[in-house]
């Protein structure tokens, strides 16, 4: 016969906390037990990352606030329709979702240009964030996030949720075991330069009618961005192709790949010390980069997808003794001598509700994620300054602890940009 | 020859698919002011007959060069509407002292958001000179204005801000009070950069007044907690 205290024996110690925890399997989860959700500029990205979180027991979402009446229309919509009421609350304006006491944290999926100052003043009022990668439009803003999250000691969760799928985590393992050897080179995939190049436009698209303010609120739409004319191309995702918006395909596609290698290197406190741009602007192009101890970083948009048949978002680790690969299609490719090492992972298309089970757990446990402010602050940087180095077209040699470029004044002062009134970070 | 170790299913989908963006039209297109000098940018920027889209370009392309000699130039576009920001662009990055100068001059002729814009300036400068007016600002019927001056006080950090603020936190209400609290949390972490811990644990102690917003009493507590725990320091 088997007693209680055999069952609990083989109960305890898990080597994770168990989704059921957290609620994402049926059952009761106590109304005081619910951490409570707003979310801000909920789009098509972020609709996805909503659409997983709503599956979360122990999460309740109950307002959405966004410049455009019909996302939030459509969000409202969606999660009453989860829930099987008409509970979730719409607003226009940031501050009034943030100051309901009720709230524990917000979901923030707008355009890049607002990530950082809606994460800091969501920290201001005693926030925990998951936001919308890439997090920050400059190094400064970079740093102002991760200094926000530690002074206000918040829960912050890049939506880099490649850090929680399952071939990526067997990829840090593999080099963490030894089996590659010593760390020579990382690969961070940047996507075709077809789709974003390194440097976008800087050009401003012709003016349009500017839409009544309760249809698209212009101003706030533009946020911390400079000034520009409407045009209903921005609105609709064409943002992406300006400078003023967008930090290019290094950035977009850095913020996913680059994070991956700084994690999986546990280099996640630090950025290289120099970045080496070649090619064009139309691609092909690669940023050579290398940390202090030696260690290379290749920025490339000629992998994503390549021979190898990774999928988007791939990386790649290169040791003296083996390499691994691995992207979105979930499949790991290898040298021979790691194949005996490698098992069955969770598909990568998993990786997003890890990454929120994470944050779950996160905001109970008061622990950081694995995608944390100080985190994506570092990984951001080092896209930030290879950016830069693209647009300088010189190789820049740079100073982690002073927090400068050492061989180029110009780089220097395109560490920050200057926001539109009135917002700050 | 790659080893694949697994079927791999459809690769996932990153991103939404790029819009086809529409052509900018001539007058919208940077063209040569992405390389021109610095005396080339500051004639397009006195021109009076340049359009507003070409002194927005010259500006953010005079906030990389960095030129001094830009700086008149570029204050005189603090006041306008929709270059403020653009102006302010240029005007950060440049090192020399006489940007800190134009931009505090506007601290007398500008109001609501363009004089907010000019203060967020004057925070990122750390400006000290401009310490004693925005302190004044601190009580500012704009509230915006208000909120701006205790933010920039609190990166320029110091005795004298620490001061100001502490004095701020018991005259302030709202969100005033609870900028002047952010704030004082960011002088506080200056101060303790500046080695002057007894200033700063004084300046999280201040923050624990009951009435100072929850989420910066507990970041106060938290600071003295971290400080008061480090083991980097002596004991």
């Amino acid at each position: 016969m088997t007693t209680r205290r055999q069952i609990l024996k083989t109960a305890v110690a898990p080597m994770i906390v168990p989704s059921l925890v957290l609620g994402q399997q049926a059952g009761a989860v106590a109304p005081s037990d619910k951490i409570v959700f707003g979310g801000i500029g909920i789009g098509s990205r972020g609709a996805y990352d909503l659409s997983k979180l709503l599956n979360f027991a122990q999460a309740r979402f109950v307002a959405i606030c966004d410049v455009r009446n019909e996302r939030r229309e459509e969000v409202k919509s969606m999660v009453d329709q989860k829930y099987g009421d008409r509970d979730c609350r719409m607003y226009d304006d940031q501050y009034a979702l943030l100051a309901r006491q009720d709230i524990d944290a917000v979901l923030i999926a707008t355009g890049d240009r607002w990530h950082t100052p809606l994460a800091i003043i969501a920290a201001q009022h005693g926030k925990d964030v998951y936001c919308e990668k890439p997090c920050s439009m400059s190094m400064e803003e970079s740093w102002a996030l991760a200094d926000a999250f530690r002074r206000y000691n918040r829960i912050y969760q890049a939506g880099c949720q490649r850090r929680n799928g399952g071939n990526f985590e067997l990829c840090r393992e593999l080099l963490k075991s030894g089996v590659l050897g010593k760390l020579e080179t990382l690969y961070a995939d940047v996507g075709p330069s077809v789709n974003w190049p390194p440097v976008p436009s800087r050009d401003w698209l012709a003016a349009e009618e500017l839409p009544p303010r309760q249809v698209l609120d212009w101003d706030r739409w533009l946020g911390p961005a400079p000034w520009r004319p409407y045009h209903s191309s921005y609105v609709s995702g064409g943002w992406r192709n300006f400078y003023d918006f967008h930090g290019g395909g290094i950035l977009e596609w850095g913020s996913h790949t680059v994070d991956l290698c700084q994690w999986a290197a546990d280099l996640d406190d630090t950025q290289p010390v120099e970045y080496e741009p070649v090619g064009t602007n139309v691609g092909p192009y690669k940023v050579l980069c290398k940390y202090a101890s030696g260690v290379n970083l290749v920025m490339r948009d000629d992998g994503w997808d390549g021979s190898l048949k990774t999928g988007s978002c791939s990386f790649r680790i290169e040791g003296d003794q083996g390499w691994v690969e691995t992207g979105d299609a979930t499949k790991i490719e290898c040298s021979d001598n790691v194949k005996p090492f490698l098992r069955p992972t969770t598909p990568a298309s998993l990786a997003l509700s890890n990454h929120i089970e994470d944050l779950l757990r996160s905001i109970k446990t008061r622990q950081q994620p694995r995608a944390s402010a100080a985190a994506a602050a570092n990984s951001h940087v080092v896209c930030h300054a290879a950016f830069i180095a693209y647009q300088r077209s010189k190789k820049l040699t740079w100073d982690t602890a002073k927090r400068e470029f050492t061989n180029d004044d110009t780089a220097n002062r395109m560490r920050s940009r200057a926001l539109r009134e009135p917002w700050r970070v | 020859m790659p080893q694949t170790t697994q079927t791999a299913p459809a690769p996932q989908a990153a991103a939404p698919p790029k819009p086809k963006p529409p052509e900018p039209p001539p007058e919208f297109q940077e063209g040569d002011i992405a390389t021109m000098d610095a005396a080339a940018l500051i004639r397009i920027l006195t021109d009076a007959s340049s359009p507003e889209f070409q002194k927005a370009k010259a500006c953010q392309r005079a906030g990389e060069l960095g030129p001094r000699e830009a700086v008149p130039a570029l204050s005189a576009l603090l006041s306008h509407e929709r270059l403020n920001t653009y102006a302010r662009y240029g005007l950060e990055p440049i090192v020399d002292p006489s940007a800190d100068d134009a931009l505090r001059a506007g601290l007398s002729k500008l109001k609501g958001n363009l004089l907010i814009g000019v203060i967020n300036s004057i925070g990122k400068r750390r400006d000290a000179k401009a310490g004693p007016v925005l302190a004044k600002m601190i009580y500012d019927a704009d509230a915006g204005v208000a909120r701006a001056a205790a933010a920039a006080l609190g990166h320029i950090g110091g005795l004298s801000s620490m001061k100001e603020l502490q004095a701020a936190l018991v005259k302030t209400k709202g969100m005033t009070r609870m900028a002047v609290a952010d704030a004082s949390l960011v002088c506080a972490e200056r101060l303790l950069v500046e080695g002057n811990r007894d200033q700063a644990l004084a300046l999280y102690a201040s923050l624990s007044a009951p009435d100072v917003p929850k989420p910066a009493r507990l970041a106060a507590m938290h600071g003295i907690i971290r400080e008061e725990t480090s083991t980097s320091r002596p004991r």
